[in-house]
């Protein structure tokens, strides 16, 4: 399989994939490819720090600050979702910074830790400041179906948004990749003081990475709080949900890959929903055991994630050509 | 005046706790330069492991030490040898998510086991407090704070004066070096983590007379202890002691003037601050923070 043919392969894959709502008129399977959507796009954003190393455990963080956003903008303000949308992502930019400035030159498992608690400071004062979120309660987004609502009746206008949504992070952060920020976060994560030494401004480099995670983030929240009809503190800045879950999407399928976090997502996204509502209903949390098993076979037996081992399958498959391993590798 | 020495008393009683389950966090970090991010639910296992014996068999929550901390200890060492040794020259990231995992995972069950309610144990001498100089001081946070000073001298002292110990401070300052003297790097590994997990279950069974367990319990902790390694210095005990009643009486003001509601706030300010002004930690020297990702 040469890249030419690969792409057409992704094209064809996304165009079936798009034609799935004239097919399937199931509330839940819509629901399901809604969900999936949801998390390639929010794990794609995740993973554009990533790129440069910087794994953060708190994008809940900026998923919420979205989501809160454009919900207190429309629910107190009677503001439109779609003016709601652009504010919620500047809201996460400034979230973002907030968050990046202080942490950047931590490295590993401080970056890691701080962003957590980034993102639990955050849940708490979400719940701690009522008059403006309304506590622990949360907000309702009054059902009242319209395009300018960004509310709506039938599942399908939300599969379309969610996959829109999908394929543009997944194009922006391809594009970062390939571009001289993503050769910059590359060349930091593999060796810091030599990319320095070599006149890469890393710090520079890791801000702006952060800036459009996070700003993707907020917009993916925004429109998720649309999709749900309620934004609460607990929910939107659920560590497990919104930072733990694209993280794990981005390990299981391969870190700091195009394509890692869309596979993960893929694959994880029903296996999570099938534990949690088909045995959920008998054991709450199961879910998570089975996630936190997987997890760390993952890491002991494939760190590489999901796919390094199609990597491997076409490479054998193929004989063993480096090529396809290159082409792979860009794609 | 008294509110603030009020305060400052509980703040300094709570403060020697977090020390004590941030000695175990540091112990870890120190000896097997692993950042365990499942720390805090050690403290939830014991405290239910507390619990239920209270519960099930009527064992006083102290005496159930007796049961707990070497169940801690072979739990720790059982980590160590199962999740830890594997990933130990992984990078860093993963190793990360191996302790992430971990943490998931006995959080969940927790959840599974014992659904996410708050559980008790009522004793009768929960509610016992006295009174000096107009100072309420609460009967089980003193045995508390004793309990947890009485163990974390004991530590110094088996770190300073036995062979075992004087092989681990060596492991702590270099582990190559340490292992070039023939000091059995990975067993000193294996009782570092079961110590590590033992004095954090020690901290859950010290909290349970008066704070409630639930699946979650562990989370800030985790969190707690990390704030209190990084301000005290990596790998210096005698900072995270101090550091551990620093953030004790922090917290205690925060809590009293502030809102308790911002508990978690207030700890990633100080985290942040730390971080910024003093990277290497107001008390430490900060010995393995530029491999650990701390420059």
């Amino acid at each position: 399989m040469n890249a030419n043919r690969l792409k057409l392969l992704g094209i064809l894959l996304l165009v079936a994939t798009a034609l799935v709502p004239v097919f399937a008129h199931s509330r839940f399977i819509l629901h399901m490819f809604t969900l999936i959507f949801f998390y390639i796009a929010l794990s794609s954003a995740w993973n554009i720090p990533v790129f440069g190393g910087k794994m953060s455990l708190g994008h809940a963080a900026f998923f919420g600050l979205g989501g809160y956003t454009a919900a207190i903008l429309y629910v107190k303000y009677a503001v439109s979702p779609w003016i709601g949308l652009a504010a919620a992502v500047l809201v996460a930019l400034i979230g973002g910074a907030v968050m990046t400035l202080p942490l950047i030159r931590l490295r590993g498992p401080f970056f890691t830790l701080a962003s957590i608690a980034f993102a639990e400071a955050l849940r708490m004062i979400a719940i701690d400041w009522r008059s403006m979120t309304n506590g622990s309660v949360g907000l309702n987004i009054p059902f009242r179906p319209g395009f300018a609502q960004l509310t709506f009746q039938s599942g399908m206008p939300f599969f379309y948004i969610s996959l829109l949504l999908a394929v543009v992070v997944v194009v922006i952060a391809h594009k970062i990749r390939y571009s001289a920020l993503g050769y910059h976060l590359q060349a930091s994560a593999s060796n810091d003081e030599a990319a320095q030494a070599l006149g890469v401004n890393t710090k520079k480099a890791h801000f702006i990475a952060f800036l459009w995670s996070s700003g993707l983030s907020g917009l993916i929240g925004a429109f998720y709080v649309f999709f749900i009809y309620v934004v609460e503190p607990n929910l939107i800045f659920s560590l497990t949900l919104f930072s733990l879950q694209p993280a794990l999407n981005g390990i299981i399928g391969g870190i700091g890959t195009i394509w890692g976090p869309v596979i993960g997502a893929i694959v994880m996204t029903p296996l999570g929903e099938y534990l949690r509502f088909y045995l959920g209903t008998i054991q709450q949390g199961l879910n998570y055991v089975v996630y936190g098993v997987v997890l760390i076979v993952t890491v002991n037996f494939i760190p590489g994630g999901i796919i390094s081992l199609i990597k491997l399958k076409v490479l054998k498959s193929k004989g063993a050509s480096g090529s396809v391993i290159k082409t792979k590798e860009a794609a | 005046m008294e509110l603030i020495v009020q305060v400052l008393v509980s703040g300094l009683l709570i403060g020697g706790v977090y020390a004590l389950i941030s000695i175990g966090l540091n112990l870890i970090f120190g000896v097997v330069r692993i950042i365990n991010f499942a720390h805090g639910d050690f403290l939830m296992v014991a405290m239910y492991a507390a619990f239920w014996l209270h519960i099930l068999a009527g064992a006083d929550p102290y005496l159930s030490a007796l049961i707990v901390l070497p169940g801690l200890f072979l739990f720790g060492m059982l980590v160590q040898r199962v999740i830890v040794q594997p990933i130990q020259e992984a990078s860093a990231n993963m190793q990360i998510f191996a302790t992430v995992a971990l943490s998931l995972i006995l959080q969940n069950l927790a959840l599974i086991f014992w659904k996410g309610d708050f559980r008790t144990v009522q004793m009768p001498y929960a509610m016992l407090t006295f009174d000096v100089m107009h100072i309420i001081v609460s009967v089980s946070r003193l045995i508390a704070f004793l309990v947890a000073l009485a163990s974390i001298l004991l530590l110094f002292a088996f770190l300073k004066y036995t062979f075992t110990g004087k092989a681990l401070r060596a492991i702590v300052e270099d582990n190559t070096v340490a292992r070039m003297m023939g000091i059995k790097v990975e067993r000193l590994y294996l009782l570092a983590f079961g110590l590590g997990a033992a004095f954090t279950g020690l901290g859950g069974i010290l909290l349970i007379p008066f704070s409630a367990v639930y699946p979650t319990v562990g989370a800030p902790f985790t969190l707690l202890a990390f704030i209190v390694v990084v301000l005290g210095g990596m790998g210096s005990m005698g900072g995270t002691f101090s550091a551990g009643l620093f953030i004790g009486v922090v917290e205690a003001f925060g809590g009293t003037f502030v809102s308790p509601a911002l508990k978690e706030a207030i700890y990633f300010g100080i985290f942040i601050l730390v971080l910024l002004v003093r990277p290497q930690g107001i008390f430490g020297k900060g010995k393995g923070t530029e491999e650990i990702g701390l420059k």
